[in-house]
C-alpha cells in the first residue's frame, strides 16, 4: 500500500514539473521576471492573484474599495504616498505622480524613471481629466481630493484616500496598501524597521530631561507647529518639550518674537523647507537674547533626501536626527548617520549622501 | 458766527479727547503682549527686558500709532478729494499693487526687508499706473482717476492670482495669505525708520496743503473759478497721500477699514470738512489700529490678523454714530 502511494506521488510530482516546464516556455521573460521580483520577500503569500483578488480595503477616509485584480498601473497624487510606494518596491507600476516631482531628490535617488512620469496636479489644483487618461486601475490620493476621488470612483476606477498626518496614521496607510497591493511582507519589513529606529530613539532618551525645541516652520520664523501636528510628536520623541505644545492647533500658527523669547527655547530647529537659514536666525536682531541663539544652538532638520518633517516613511529618522541634536550623549552622530544609511540602502536602494 | 466757535470749542474737545484715547492705547499697548514685561524690570536695566522693550513693543506700538495715522488721514484725503464716502486708497489699486508686490517678494525673495520693499514698489507702481492712465483723460475729471484706478486693481488682482498659483501651499501660499490679511507682528526695528521718515513728510505736507484739499472737494468749475488748477493739484494730493499709504502697508500688510473710517468718524462727530476733522480722522485711525493690534496679540495664544479687529471694533463704533446722527436730526 506505501509502496503504491509512493509511485502514485511520485508520478505527481513528474506531471506537475512537466507542467511547469511546459508554463514556464510558455511565457515572456518580463512576465516570469516580475512574478520572480514578486516573489521576493513574499514567501507567505503563496495565494495566486485569482484566489487573492477581488479584494477590497477600508481607505482613511473609511469608504470600502474594492479591487479586481492585482493593480498594474498606479497613480499616487501625494508624495508621502509616492515615497511609501517606493518603499514598498511598487514604483514600476506607477504611471502617474503629483506635481513638482523634480524638486524631491527623494525620487531623483531613489527612482529617477518618476521624474519622468506624467504628473497630476497637487492636492490644490488635481488634474482629474489627466488621470482618467493615464487609464490607472488604483488611484491614490490625499484625503483634501475627497471630490475628485468621488468622481473617479462613479467612472469605476478606485481610489484610495490617505491621511497619514501622524506615524499611527503613517502605519494605517501602510496596512492599506499591503492589502491592496499584496505586498504585506514588505510592509511588515518597513513598518518593522520603523517601529525599530523610533524604539531606539526613545529608550535611548528615556531617562533624559526634556530639551525645550521651538520648531520653526517652512514659510517663516515666526510660524511653528502646534500640538496637534507630527512635528510636535517628532520633538517629543527624540526628548525634546515643543515650547508651543500649549497651542492646541494642527496646522501651522503663527506667533510673536515675544512669544518666542518668553518661552526662551534651548534649542531652535527650522523646518526642512524652511525659506531662511540658520544664519538668518542667528543674525536676527530680535532673537540676540534667546538661550538657543546665544549658544547657537540652531539647526535645520536635513532634507538631502526627503523632507524628514512630514510622515513619510523617512520621517522617523528626524526622530534619530533630532534625539542627536538634543542629546547627543546618548545618540551619537555615527548611530544616527548608520541608522540613515541603512534605512535608505534597504528600503529605497541608495547610498544617502552625506 | 457764536454757533462756529461753539462747534470750533466742541472740535478741540474731541480732538482733545482722541488724542488722550490714543495716548491711552500707546501706553497699554507697550505693556501688553506675550514677553512679561515690568516696569521696574526695564528701568533696573534687565537687558532680556529692555531689548524686548526697545526692539519689539516699541516698534511695534509706533507701527500702530503711524501707522493708523497715515491711513486715518489719506482716507480723509480720498473721501474728500473724490467727494465720495466710499472712496479709499484702495480705489487706485494701492492695496492690490502692494499685495502684488509682497506676493512676489514672498516668491521670488527672502527676508522680510525685501517683502517690505517689493510690496512698496508694487503699490507705487500700481499708483503711478493709475495716475498715468488718468492724465490720457485731458479733461481731468475725477471719475478718469476712478476708472484707471479699477483697471490697474483688476490687473494687479490678476498678477496676485497668478502668484498664487505657483505659490507652494506649504510656505509661500500661506505667507502670501497672512500678508494679505496684516498684522503688526514681526515687524523689525530696522525696517521701520526709513518708511516713518517718508509717512511724517507726506503727513506734513498733507497737513499744509489742507485748503487746497478741501478746495479740491468744491465742485471743479468752482475750485478752478479760485484759482486752483485742479488736475495737477489733485494729482499731487493723491500722489503724497497713497505714497504714505505704501509706506504702512507694505509693513503691515492689509489693514482693513482704518483708512474708510477714522474719517467718517471724524466727519460724524464735528460735522464738518476742515484742519480738524483731518487731524481727529489721523488720532482716530491710530487708536482704532493700536487697539485692534493689542486684541490681536493677546485675545489668542497665536498671533490674529490686526484686520479682523479693526473691523470688529470700527463697525459698531460706525453703527454708533450714524444712530447718533439720525437721532439728531429727527430731534
Amino acid at each position: 500500500m506505501k509502496k503504491l502511494l509512493a509511485l502514485f506521488l511520485a508520478l505527481l510530482m513528474l506531471l506537475s514539473m512537466a507542467a511547469c516546464g511546459k508554463e514556464e516556455t510558455g511565457r515572456p521573460l518580463e512576465e516570469v521576471m516580475q512574478e520572480m521580483t514578486e516573489t521576493i520577500g513574499e514567501t507567505e503569500e503563496t495565494a495566486p492573484d485569482y484566489i487573492y483578488y477581488p479584494t477590497s480595503v477600508t481607505d482613511q477616509a473609511g469608504r470600502t474599495v474594492q479591487i479586481q485584480s492585482q493593480p498594474q498601473r498606479l497613480v499616487s497624487g501625494y508624495y508621502i504616498s509616492t515615497s511609501a510606494l517606493i518603499a514598498l518596491g511598487q514604483q514600476d507600476k506607477l504611471v502617474g505622480i503629483e506635481a513638482k516631482a523634480d524638486k524631491r531628490p527623494i525620487y531623483s535617488l531613489a527612482a529617477p524613471e518618476l521624474i519622468e512620469l506624467p504628473n497630476v496636479g497637487t492636492a490644490k489644483e488635481f488634474d482629474l481629466e489627466g488621470c482618467i487618461a493615464l487609464e490607472p486601475d488604483l488611484v491614490i490620493l490625499p484625503m483634501k481630493l475627497k471630490d475628485a476621488a468621488q468622481t473617479m470612483e462613479e467612472l469605476g476606477i478606485p481610489v484610495i484616500l490617505v491621511n497619514p498626518e501622524s506615524r499611527e496614521l503613517l502605519d494605517e496607510m501602510l496596512q492599506i496598501f499591503g492589502k491592496a497591493l499584496k505586498c504585506q511582507n514588505m510592509v511588515d519589513a518597513l513598518t518593522v524597521q520603523m517601529a525599530a529606529i523610533a524604539n531606539d530613539v526613545q529608550t535611548a532618551v528615556a531617562e533624559q530631561e526634556p530639551v525645550k525645541v521651538y520648531l520653526a516652520g517652512n514659510s517663516d520664523f515666526l510660524s511653528t507647529a502646534g500640538a496637534g501636528m507630527y512635528q510636535s510628536d517628532l520633538i517629543a520623541l527624540a526628548g525634546g518639550e515643543n515650547v508651543a505644545a500649549g497651542i492646541e492647533d494642527n496646522y501651522w500658527v503663527e506667533v510673536s518674537y515675544e512669544q518666542v523669547l518668553a518661552w526662551d527655547p534651548a534649542c531652535i530647529i527650522l523646518a526642512s523647507d524652511a525659506s531662511y537659514t540658520v544664519e538668518d536666525v542667528l543674525a536676527d536682531p530680535a532673537l540676540a537674547n534667546c538661550t538657543a541663539v546665544k549658544n547657537g544652538n540652531v539647526h535645520q532638520l536635513p532634507s538631502a533626501a526627503e523632507s524628514w518633517d512630514s510622515p513619510v516613511p523617512g520621517g522617523v529618522l528626524g526622530a534619530m536626527w533630532m534625539a542627536n541634536v538634543l542629546h547627543p550623549e546618548q545618540v551619537d552622530n555615527w548611530t544616527a548617520k548608520k541608522a540613515v544609511r541603512d534605512f535608505y540602502e534597504a528600503f529605497y536602494g541608495f547610498q544617502y549622501p552625506g | 458766527m457764536k454757533h462756529s466757535m461753539v462747534s470750533s470749542t466742541r472740535d478741540k474737545l474731541f480732538v482733545t479727547f482722541a488724542a488722550m484715547t490714543l495716548a491711552v492705547m500707546a501706553v497699554v499697548s507697550l505693556f501688553v503682549g506675550k514677553y512679561p514685561l515690568t516696569v521696574q524690570g526695564i528701568v533696573s536695566g534687565d537687558p532680556m527686558q529692555q531689548n524686548v522693550f526697545l526692539t519689539l513693543r516699541l516698534s511695534r506700538t509706533v507701527l500702530g500709532v503711524v501707522g493708523g495715522f497715515c491711513l486715518g488721514i489719506a482716507g480723509f484725503v480720498y473721501q474728500t478729494v473724490f467727494r465720495n464716502p466710499l472712496a479709499s486708497p484702495d480705489i487706485i489699486g494701492v492695496a492690490s499693487g502692494a499685495s502684488a508686490g509682497a506676493a512676489a517678494g514672498i516668491l521670488f525673495l527672502s527676508g522680510t526687508l525685501w517683502i517690505t520693499a517689493a510690496s512698496f514698489v508694487g503699490a507705487l507702481a500700481a499708483v503711478l499706473a493709475a495716475l498715468a492712465l488718468a492724465s490720457v483723460d485731458k479733461t481731468g475729471r475725477s471719475s478718469s482717476i476712478v476708472l484707471s484706478g479699477i483697471a490697474v486693481h483688476a490687473l494687479a488682482q490678476t498678477v496676485l492670482m497668478a502668484l498664487k498659483l505657483t505659490a507652494d501651499p506649504e510656505k509661500e501660499l500661506s505667507s502670501i495669505e497672512y500678508w494679505i490679511m496684516g498684522s503688526l507682528n514681526g515687524v523689525r526695528p530696522d525696517a521701520l525708520w526709513g518708511n516713518f521718515l517718508l509717512c511724517l513728510l507726506c503727513a506734513a505736507a498733507l497737513f499744509l496743503l489742507h485748503r487746497q484739499i478741501l478746495l479740491l472737494s468744491a465742485r471743479e468749475d468752482e475750485a478752478k473759478m479760485l484759482g486752483a488748477h485742479v488736475p495737477r493739484l489733485r494729482l499731487l494730493v493723491l500722489l503724497t497721500a497713497t505714497l504714505m499709504v505704501a509706506c504702512v502697508i507694505s509693513l503691515t500688510g492689509l489693514v482693513s477699514f482704518v483708512g474708510l473710517l477714522a474719517p467718517h468718524g471724524a466727519r460724524l462727530l464735528t460735522g464738518r470738512n476742515h484742519r480738524k476733522t483731518m487731524l481727529l480722522s489721523g488720532l482716530l485711525g491710530s487708536s482704532l489700529l493700536c487697539g485692534a493690534d493689542i486684541l490681536a496679540r493677546s485675545v489668542a495664544q497665536t498671533e490674529l490678523p490686526v484686520s479682523i479687529f479693526t473691523s470688529l471694533l470700527g463697525a459698531p463704533f460706525l453703527i454708533w454714530l450714524l444712530v447718533r446722527r439720525a437721532r439728531s436730526r429727527s430731534v
